[in-house]
């Protein structure tokens, strides 16, 4: 991970703060200043005798990728702004992003947040509205309706729209066209059901080295303690017409749905490798590349990896199919995951960000993204268009049937401060039924008491 | 010349003409005590402001949160709650099990890094060939970075892939779902603190072994003590400061368990590893519940303090008695 640079005013009670439960738990962060709601300074977009320089922080997922390849290519069309891009691992880059927002003179201009997480983001004050802030640095032919709405919604809060799809991101369903056909079963098709895919399960453990032993299994996926292991059982929840929450912020998972739908998730443990409970996101993902898992439910953006990419997996792209999840009784499954750019307000150089982010969401900067670097895009326009490379066209159709996935059935995580909160409730009451702690019943219990208990505490 | 002599002698040729040697700093003119003092707390004041700055004032700023609520959008506490805070965490299940999974983790991991530590420790003082490229290779867990310790340790411990089980398989045992099931979870977190933190229990003991007065031992060989009396009579009761010495440490560097369950367990399955500093992160950087995660966090911090001030008088009692 590369270092990151402090920001350089005095120390403040949000470093103390940091600093306070660093030195009493061990726990490291540096912080400091508060937020406040002076206007956005713009500061041009450089020219050759005065460039502006502008950093962003990003997971170190993608961080060097774009820092390599999509920064040089913005800087044809604008070279007079320097863009230094930052990566930070997944799981500390939400704190980080906290406390830099609301830094007195923030070291970042643009901030790259996960789905979720823009409510507690903007909660700050720290970011800019995109359409009102920075309207005016808005350029005519960004066309905002072009975006298929589940993206965009992903940057939206209270009305105002703080960030961009710049990665979208969809829960979706990998198979191993070989392991289907060794099993005798036909490949499956968007519409196959979860009680198709139960029944078929069995089938794809397979001893296939005659040694007595199962050297093949019908399914990789998060099981273990993780946030985002609670999204499989809620899409399977979603897919059979549930919600995790109603319109006044109420629990509303805690159902026969629910809990046949939680009772699912780990009944695939059954059909997985040995040790599959620990699973998060790298061990499914490496089961299905060496041929071990007959399929995979897991984010799509790491297809390049899985089927094309001969540095990363032993699989041919014509082995490889994509597609939706399993059909409940409402709908297709699928689970929004977006990562969204936004603009910190108190940005110096909040007109030059902007334009970054404008380009590479714009229709020709996300068709460059996708085609070169495989990344999804958000905008139907890109979507209905026919992708450079072959292995794309697929991706296309199993992305545009995910967003109709996710606009049906509200397949995201909770749109609140505290969804992590909430995904960190759900995920230790999840990991107790998977280890069989507690039964899928109580589990969503205890899970129900506990956010309602949050969500009383903060005044829903 | 008498050693006093000495002293004076070497004290009057560094000392103001206005401060002889010979007079006590107590008959000093009180311009030059307190110049001297000045001078002192002069030399002393950046060490002092960086600690005031780094650990006073963020320590005393934490409880203050510890009362408050945190005000997200300016990171300041935006109201006196009182005891509230206290109260919800005293009420909160999830702390609770936490102070109690680091417990059953501190029993389990102390006493077995100490006695692995003492052990190991004992032969590398012996004199036998190869004993210093071990002593080399002992420092190696103590220097590889936590999350990465947890990270690899985890991989060794896949039931599919890992190296552990593969060894297992050698002699005929089924895969062990290491992680996956909680008791076996915390079993594996104290193997990993304890290949992590054991050679550093050897450093501090190899220290305490080599300072032992070997007249000592001459004496009990003398009067034909054998190597079980020498132990039980000379060694341990010499070496007993030493013991609780690297225990405290060990005890102040365990509590901050943190990284390693983070990355090899997450704290799971269910609760079954949640260390208490890895709940009051979760807590604050999560859940943004700062003012609680400011009280759990003040908390364990009195009880560390309370615990280490009963060892640090037991440690004193061991050295008066031996």
């Amino acid at each position: 991970m590369r270092s990151l640079p402090r920001a350089t005013r005095g120390t403040t009670r949000r470093a103390v703060l940091a600093g306070g439960l660093a030195a009493t738990v061990a726990l490291s962060l540096a912080a400091c200043g508060s937020g406040d709601d002076g206007e956005v300074t713009g500061g041009g977009v450089g020219t050759a005798e005065k460039p502006v320089s502008i950093r962003m922080i990003a997971n170190d997922a993608f961080a060097r990728q774009w820092q390599e390849q999509m920064v040089p290519e913005f800087n044809k069309l604008y070279p007079h702004i320097k863009v230094t891009i930052d990566g930070v691992p997944y799981g500390d880059l939400l704190a980080k992003e906290m406390l830099e927002l609301t830094a007195p003179d923030p070291t970042y201009d643009i901030v790259i947040a996960d789905d979720p997480w823009i409510p507690q983001l903007a909660k700050t004050g720290g970011l800019a509205d995109l359409k009102g802030d920075l309207g005016k640095y808005t350029k005519s032919d960004y066309d905002w309706d072009d975006f298929n709405t589940g993206p965009l919604a992903a940057g939206e809060w209270k009305g105002k729209q703080y960030g961009v799809p710049l990665r979208s991101n969809v829960l979706l369903m990998f198979y191993n066209k070989t392991l289907y056909s060794k099993a005798g079963l036909a490949a499956p098709t968007p519409e196959l059901t979860w009680q198709q895919y139960l029944e078929q399960a069995p089938k794809l453990v397979r001893d296939t080295n005659g040694d007595g032993k199962p050297d093949a299994w019908a399914v990789g996926t998060y099981w273990t303690k993780d946030p985002l292991t609670p999204t499989i059982w809620q899409t399977i929840l979603n897919s059979n017409g549930g919600q995790l929450l109603d319109e006044n912020n109420k629990p509303t998972f805690n159902t026969p749905e629910g809990v046949a739908a939680l009772q699912t998730h780990i009944d695939l443990l059954k059909y997985a490798p040995p040790g599959a409970a620990t699973y998060q996101f790298n061990e499914p993902l490496e089961a299905f590349r060496q041929g071990k898992t007959a399929t995979m439910f897991m984010w799509g953006s790491v297809y390049k990896g899985t089927a094309i990419d001969p540095k990363t997996t032993t699989l041919k792209p014509e082995e490889v199919g994509i597609q939706v999840m399993p059909v409940g009784t409402a709908s297709a499954g699928a689970h929004r995951g977006m990562w969204t750019g936004a603009v910190a307000k108190k940005s110096k150089q909040a007109e030059a960000a902007w334009t970054l982010l404008q380009w590479l969401s714009s229709k020709e900067g996300e068709k460059w993204h996708a085609n070169t670097l495989g990344v999804f895009p958000a905008r139907k326009s890109t979507l209905s268009s026919t992708p450079e490379q072959a292995w794309l066209t697929p991706v296309f159709k199993a992305i545009a049937d995910g967003y109709v996935a996710i606009d049906k059935g509200k397949m995201w995580r909770p749109k609140l401060p505290e969804s992590d909160a909430i995904q960190q409730i759900l995920a230790t009451q999840h990991s107790l039924a998977v280890s069989g702690q507690v039964t899928a019943a109580q589990a969503l219990k205890n899970a129900e008491d506990e956010v309602n208990k949050l969500l009383k505490s903060k005044g829903y | 010349m008498s050693t006093k002599t000495e002293t004076e002698a070497v004290g009057s040729a560094v000392a103001p003409p206005t401060a002889p040697a010979d007079m006590s700093p107590r008959r000093r003119p009180l311009g030059d005590r307190l110049k001297d003092i000045g001078g002192r707390w002069l030399f002393l004041a950046p060490a002092l402001i960086i600690l005031v700055a780094v650990l006073a004032y963020p320590l005393f700023y934490t409880i203050q949160i510890s009362f408050a609520e945190l005000d997200l959008s300016t990171f300041t506490p935006a109201k006196n709650v009182g005891w509230l805070n206290y109260r919800t965490v005293l009420e909160d299940p999830g702390f609770l099990n936490s102070l109690k999974v680091t417990g059953v983790y501190l029993a389990l991991a102390l006493p077995l890094q100490m006695i692995l530590g003492f052990g190991i420790a004992f032969l590398l003082n012996a004199e036998w060939r190869g004993r210093g490229v071990l002593r080399a290779l002992f420092l190696i867990p103590m220097v590889v970075v936590p999350v990465v310790a947890g990270g690899v340790w985890k991989m060794l411990l896949d039931p599919m892939w890992g190296f552990v089980n593969y060894l297992l398989g050698l002699v005929g045992i089924d895969p062990i779902n290491w992680l996956a099931d909680p008791t076996l979870a915390m079993v594996s977190l104290v193997l990993i603190d304890t290949w992590r933190w054991t050679p550093f229990v050897v450093l501090i003991a190899s220290a305490g072994i080599m300072s032992l007065p070997g007249d000592v031992f001459e004496a009990a060989k003398v009067d034909g003590a054998g190597w079980f009396a020498t132990l039980r009579k000379v060694t341990l009761p010499l070496l007993a400061p030493v013991i609780l010495a690297a225990f405290i440490v060990r005890w102040l560097g365990a509590v901050k368990m943190f990284d390693i369950a983070l990355a090899a367990t997450k704290g799971g399955p269910g609760q079954a590893t949640d260390v208490v500093n890895l709940y009051i992160y979760e807590k604050a950087f999560r859940g943004l519940e700062f003012g609680t995660a400011s009280s759990m966090a003040t908390l364990v911090l009195a009880i560390t303090m309370l615990l280490t001030f009963l060892f640090l008088r037991l440690n004193r009692f061991l050295e008066k008695r031996w």
